[in-house]
């Protein structure tokens, strides 16, 4: 803990952070925080750097995820039944996109932080680019098309020119009714954490473990029903938009895990602003058959303007919309 | 960027630290053609109370964006001369995309050829756009669905603007509060214009032609509000005979504007509170005004009531247009499903009549099903309908529930739907 506090120092500049006057910087290159140690790419997480995944992860491009929080010295995160945790100001929340490639190999392609600025007790964000050598990455505002071919999760080659988000695409999804938040960090995606970080000092204010509200995990067969790894899948790929005070909001189409409105889930609901991308089809969910669903449709598309999620995604999710599909054909006909 | 930067610190200092009136901006900045990489870094770093000019020329983009911001400028040299192109678009939803902005304008721009729709504005408030074309040259139902879309937004004006060649509405307003539409055309469309679940609209001298359907006021079930309170007056509504190229296939969908016929003038469905006057409705060959509700595409609407729906269409007063209709339906409305069951109307009437000679479909269609269908009640007229229109082949009531058994009447007789 105390070792903790001293990088913290090093890193803040100061161990007790107090209201700046001016809004936070971020910097130049992702070297300059100090969040690694040893060769950048490695991720190696210095002291105070703490890894974690999620249960079920949003779906970019078979891309692999090394998500980190960084907390400021002495402060801990506060438990939330609903929604993410609570995170205090001057939290890093640290989420790297590499893919394998044809040789096996990890490469970085972008960086995203999330930064909540004790100036305003905003989130602010920013993302890194990678350089070809994987020696650094640097700030990049404007987003861009990156051609890769990468292994997807069966280990096929697959090609594609990956979209890296400008930070506006960031604040499409991250925002809810014009504040720029977190998705990701939910306590019921983080089950494998929380006890430890109850430990560690990071978090308060958790109830027993078994009390906490858990997300299924979308590929566990075992202990979850297709229609709860399927509620989760949406829940985490699409309801941050599909929410009320989402960017979709004006959809009616509401994918939370917590949504009981068969409207809402597009259960024999018409599309409202789809245009082309309804596909000619006349529900989102039409129970019972996928082939005439909206969302089925849009999930198996690449092409702009029908592709769902609109953002982060230039493959099709095979594995995402089989689950998709099984759950919508296994729906009883008649509701 | 770091250019970029100075030169923006630089404009900072010299322009003055408060706005001096509304149209002041804080931040001025001028680009030009071959500057897009600028210009995007430009929307993306944009702080409130910035104005950005665009100067003549073609500017090509894959998307742009603005969002959370305040008193908001983008401006160019006119429609003619400041063209953006998106057809290298390969990613998102939309040519322009504008999220949750206070006080925002565009004019003096044509958009062009994007995937998605051309502009959209969502969740902002007080939106000015002005001397702004969508365009897609050709009628596909690959298009965008929409041109000028603001939706959930909070005072909106649309003026001096054409939409051409959206696969759902050149000038569609959604789920907003208080919205004027004046002095647009829009044209090949599958609907010029469109108000959907929006209040307190106005839509007037404009001219909506060569769509499908000119122009409708829609409410839909399971979103955010009802809409009502719509006026549209002084507007020329003409010609509007083409195919309903709004996805092929099953032509769309149970709720949307797949349903329009090829050759409506206007359409109501599902909403209220409408004043339809002083428009000349003229050369729509399958209707001039159509009044259903959301029973006449989906039999389970009232499943779907709401505070934020109700499937029948209430208070609507239709007076003092010009109505006219050529000789014969446009030949792409025997395709469309709608379109046939306009045509049965047409053959059932002149069967049932015979006095009427095979004259064409009445003016004005009004589907017949009323609130008396929820409350099972026997009222006359009990969502008062009224027209007030001179002329003769005026109105028929569809009866709608009943096409297609023994039992289907049509009905002529406009004396219970005429104003007071």
């Amino acid at each position: 803990m105390k070792r903790l506090i001293l990088i913290s120092m090093v890193l803040w500049g100061c161990g007790q952070p107090q209201q700046p006057k001016q809004a936070f910087e971020f910097k130049e290159k992702l070297s300059d925080y100090g969040f690694f140690t040893g060769e950048l790419k490695t991720l190696t997480a210095a002291a105070g750097v703490q890894h974690y995944e999620l249960s079920t992860p949003l779906f970019t491009d078979y891309a692999l995820k090394d998500r980190f929080i960084v907390l400021p010295a002495g402060k801990s995160m506060q438990y939330r039944d609903s929604g993410t945790l609570e995170f205090p100001d001057s939290t890093f929340i640290i989420k790297n996109f590499s893919y394998n490639d044809t040789a096996h190999i990890k490469t970085l392609i972008e960086t995203r932080l999330l930064f909540k600025d004790p100036f305003d007790q905003r989130w602010k964000v920013m993302n890194y680019l990678w350089n070809a050598e994987q020696t650094e990455a640097v700030k990049w505002i404007t987003g861009k098309k990156v051609p890769i071919t990468l292994l997807d999760d069966q280990q096929q080659k697959v090609s594609t020119v990956y979209q890296v988000p400008n930070t506006n695409d960031c604040k499409r999804c991250h925002s809810n009714n014009g504040q720029l938040l977190p998705i990701g960090p939910k306590a019921r995606n983080l089950h494998p954490h929380l006890q430890q970080w109850v430990t560690n000092g990071s978090l308060k204010g958790m109830p027993a473990l078994t009390q906490v509200p858990v997300l299924p995990d979308w590929k566990d067969s075992v202990h979850y029903t297709v229609a709860q790894r399927a509620r989760a899948y949406l829940d985490v790929n699409c309801a941050h938009c599909h929410t009320k005070g989402g960017d979709a909001y004006n959809t009616g189409l509401f994918l939370e895990y917590e949504q009981t409105d068969p409207a809402h889930l597009g259960f024999l609901k018409g599309p409202v602003s789809a245009g082309g991308g309804a596909g000619g089809l006349d529900y989102d969910i039409l129970p019972g058959n996928a082939d005439r669903s909206i969302l089925a449709y849009r999930m198996n598309s690449t092409e702009p303007g029908t592709a769902m999620p609109e953002l982060a995604r230039t493959l099709i999710h095979k594995e995402g919309v089989a689950l998709i599909r099984t759950w919508i054909d296994q729906l009883p006909r008649n509701q | 960027m770091k250019r970029y930067l100075s030169i923006l610190i630089v404009i900072l200092a010299a322009a003055c630290s408060a706005p001096k009136a509304p149209g002041d901006y804080k931040t001025v900045l001028s680009f030009g053609p071959g500057e897009e990489a600028k210009i995007l870094e430009a929307f993306l770093s944009l702080t409130d109370s910035s104005s950005i000019e665009l100067k003549e020329g073609l500017y090509k983009f894959d998307n742009l964006s603005l969002v959370q911001l305040k008193h908001i400028s983008i401006k160019g040299a006119g429609p003619d001369k400041t063209i953006f192109d998106f057809s290298g678009q390969t990613q998102g939803g939309e040519g322009i995309r504008v999220s949750e902005v206070k006080d925002f304008s565009i004019s003096g721009i044509t958009l062009r050829e994007s995937k998605g729709d051309l502009l959209k504005i969502n969740k902002s408030e007080n939106v000015r756009i002005t001397d702004l074309h969508t365009v897609w040259k050709a009628m596909d139902s690959s298009n965008g669905g929409y041109g000028i879309y603001p939706v959930l937004c909070n005072d909106v004006v649309i003026e001096n603007c054409y939409a051409e060649g959206a696969s759902d509405a050149g000038i569609y307003v959604g789920q907003t509060n208080k919205a004027v539409v004046k002095k647009c055309k829009a044209y090949k469309n599958v609907a010029g214009c469109e108000i959907e679940n929006t209040t307190n609209a106005e839509v007037f001298d404009n001219e909506f032609y060569g769509n499908t359907s000119g122009f409708l006021i829609f409410d839909l079930p399971d979103l955010s509000q009802r809409g009502g309170h719509v006026k549209a007056y002084n507007n020329y509504i003409h010609d509007n005979n083409e195919r309903n190229f709004a996805k092929s296939g099953s032509f769309g969908t149970t709720w949307g504007v797949g349903n329009a016929a090829p050759g409506s003038g206007v359409i109501i469905q599902a909403t209220s509170d409408i004043e339809l006057y002083n428009n000349r409705i003229i050369n729509n060959n399958s209707s001039a005004i159509i009044i259903v509700s959301g029973f006449f595409v989906d039999s389970k609407a009232g499943e779907k009531i709401k505070a934020s729906y109700f499937p029948v269409s209430k208070n609507i007063s239709i007076h003092d247009n010009t109505l006219e209709m050529g000789p014969s339906f446009p030949e792409p409305v025997f395709a469309h499903h709608t379109g046939k069951i306009l045509v049965a109307i047409e053959q059932q009437l002149n069967q049932q009549d015979t006095s009427r000679k095979g004259a064409r479909i009445p003016l004005i269609l009004y589907d017949g099903i009323s609130t008396n269908v929820i409350t099972n009640e026997q009222k006359i007229n009990p969502d008062s309908i009224c027209i007030k229109q001179t002329g003769s082949n005026l109105f028929v009531n569809a009866d709608a529930l009943n096409i297609g058994t023994k039992n289907w009447r049509l009905g002529t007789d406009m004396t219970a739907f005429s104003c007071k």
